[in-house]
């Protein structure tokens, strides 16, 4: 059941104004089972121009997960969710929310936007290693996605 | 007394009668005029008959008063509710004092409590009225009022500051934190073992500090995240805290025991927390012997106080008070690991029910540990 999904090199579009978090989850994937490039958007409007192919991302690749953080400047997570699970082009791609908010407020309301997980960033260095593994892992290699054409 | 047997007595001999009016009208000349109570009486709104005191609280002479309008004084804003009051009490002849402002001749404004009364006064229907100089009182309730409102209001915004920068240093704090360990990780036995020594200090201050600001967020969020009370069975709480002790209780081979306790009206999230720190708290500092936890409750009037007492090795009485402070620790890290915040966090619970958190303890023999909730004193939030 993973042997054609791993095969292809996953791409991942991380979604965080953090680039010490950006660089965490870009060593924790070098670590992990999946072989996997990783795309960075440091905000919202970023985020989408890279999933709408506009302007000089003209040819990115359709991502296969997205990891959305919520607090960013310009257009927030939630924003960017909204937008994603929306547009029927871009909402079969599974969302996880991966931000420090612990507040069940936003838990609540992303859920309410259809995010796919939330995950609240661990505070501790190898569990957050360990979670950005275990996410990888299941969405890429575990899961059942509806196919695109590539 | 027999009043018709006396009114003719009255009638048969004038005289006496004469006597009678006299000392009734001196009698009421003392009442009236020297009573501690302002007094009037008025008919369609103009005073017809008022006292020495009524006219010291007015700052008036009598003689200025008489014929003048009773509402007259009354604060400009005060008026329409002392007019509706007036004529509620009268409608309903009863007499529940109530409150308004004057204004005095010499421009001060003063608080009186006032009673109305329908009466007859010479055959036309009149309104008798009493009052009395509140203003003192007043003057300390809104003392009071203030204080307290202000009291709250730093209270509120001390709770708000600990949570804002406990939680907002979070972030910062978990990329030192990462990073450090990360060189640790990648660097450790690369670099020569000054680099090794250093590293594994900035990693260990850095855990450290995250721990200690998780503990002060949650004590920050007793008070700004806490659930509305609702009726909360304590066995249950009881029992859920030792659940999410279980791995604590196996280890030291703990027995915890417990008497029929009762429903509270609570935050059952944070009492589960009171007894889970308590316990945890006797089987964190017990002696060789295997910990023995026992918890009692007991209720006078509207207070409920749970006893959790335990064979542990106490704390000496100087300490008493001080182990209830935030990140108050009697012992080393190395003997016992903790921030001290857990006593800390268990007071605040108590206060948050209207209650209080005490300990008594022989050193070397055990504590007990009083923790109390009002049963009416409701959320103060």
């Amino acid at each position: 059941m993973t042997s054609q999904l791993a095969e292809r090199i996953m791409a991942i579009l991380v979604v965080d104004d953090n680039p010490g978090d950006v660089r965490l989850t870009a060593e924790a994937l070098k670590d992990g089972e999946v072989e996997s490039r990783l795309y960075v958007a440091g905000d919202g409007v970023e985020a989408l121009a890279f999933l709408r192919r506009e302007g000089r991302f003209g040819d990115a690749p359709r991502p296969d997960l997205i990891l959305l953080d919520l607090n960013m400047p310009i257009m927030n997570g939630r924003q960017v969710l909204a937008e994603i699970k929306e547009d029927a082009a871009l909402r079969q791609i599974p969302v996880v929310i991966l931000t420090g908010s612990r507040e069940m407020d936003d838990i609540v309301r992303t859920y309410d936007l259809h995010a796919n997980c939330y995950v609240t960033k661990p505070i501790d260095f190898e569990q957050f290693i360990d979670m950005v593994k275990s996410i990888t892992d299941f969405w890429l290699t575990m899961v059942r996605l509806p196919m695109e054409e590539h | 007394m027999k009043q018709g047997s006396r009114t003719s007595e009255l009638i048969a001999r004038p005289e006496l009668m004469a006597g009678e009016v006299k000392q009734t009208s001196e009698l009421f000349r003392i009442l009236f005029h020297r009573s501690p109570i302002g007094t009037y009486i008025a008919q369609n709104g103009v005073f017809r008959l008022v006292n020495r005191q009524l006219a010291y609280i007015l700052g008036y002479d009598e003689d200025e008063l008489i014929g003048g309008p009773a509402l007259g004084f009354v604060l400009a804003e005060d008026k329409e509710a002392v007019r509706e009051n007036a004529i509620r009490m009268l409608k309903a002849g009863c007499s529940l004092g109530y409150e308004f402002r004057i204004v005095t001749k010499q421009a001060r404004v003063k608080w009186v409590m006032e009673t109305v009364a329908p009466v007859y006064y010479q055959r036309k229907r009149a309104t008798l009225g009493s009052l009395i100089d509140v203003t003192e009182r007043k003057q300390v309730e809104e003392r009071l009022k203030q204080i307290t409102a202000e009291m709250q209001r730093s209270n509120t915004e001390l709770e708000q500051f600990a949570y804002v920068i406990s939680h907002d240093l979070q972030e910062p704090l978990r990329m030192v934190s990462s990073y450090t360990q990360l060189l640790a990780k990648r660097y450790s036995n690369k670099l020569d073992s000054d680099a090794d020594e250093f590293i594994s200090y900035a990693v260990d201050g850095a855990k450290r500090m995250q721990i200690l600001l998780q503990d002060l967020l949650e004590y920050s969020r007793v008070g700004t995240r806490g659930k509305p009370f609702a009726l909360v069975n304590c066995e249950h709480v009881v029992q859920q805290a030792m659940a999410n002790l279980k791995i604590a209780i196996e280890e030291s081979g703990a027995s915890v025991s417990y008497d029929v306790l009762p429903t509270v009206v609570g935050d059952e999230g944070q009492l589960v927390q009171v007894f889970q720190n308590l316990i945890g708290n006797a089987i964190k500092f017990r002696r060789d012997e295997p910990p023995q936890v026992r918890i009692s409750a007991r209720r006078r009037n509207s207070m409920v106080t749970f006893s959790i007492e335990d064979n542990g090795i106490g704390i000496s009485s100087q300490h008493s008070q001080s182990i209830f402070e935030i990140f108050r620790r009697l012992h080393t890290r190395e003997e016992y690991p903790g921030t001290g915040m857990g006593l800390a966090i268990c007071k605040k619970i108590a206060e948050r029910h209207g209650g209080t958190i005490s300990v008594v303890s022989q050193p070397g023999k055990g504590s007990t540990f009083h923790f109390s909730v009002n049963m009416v004193g409701g959320d103060p939030d």
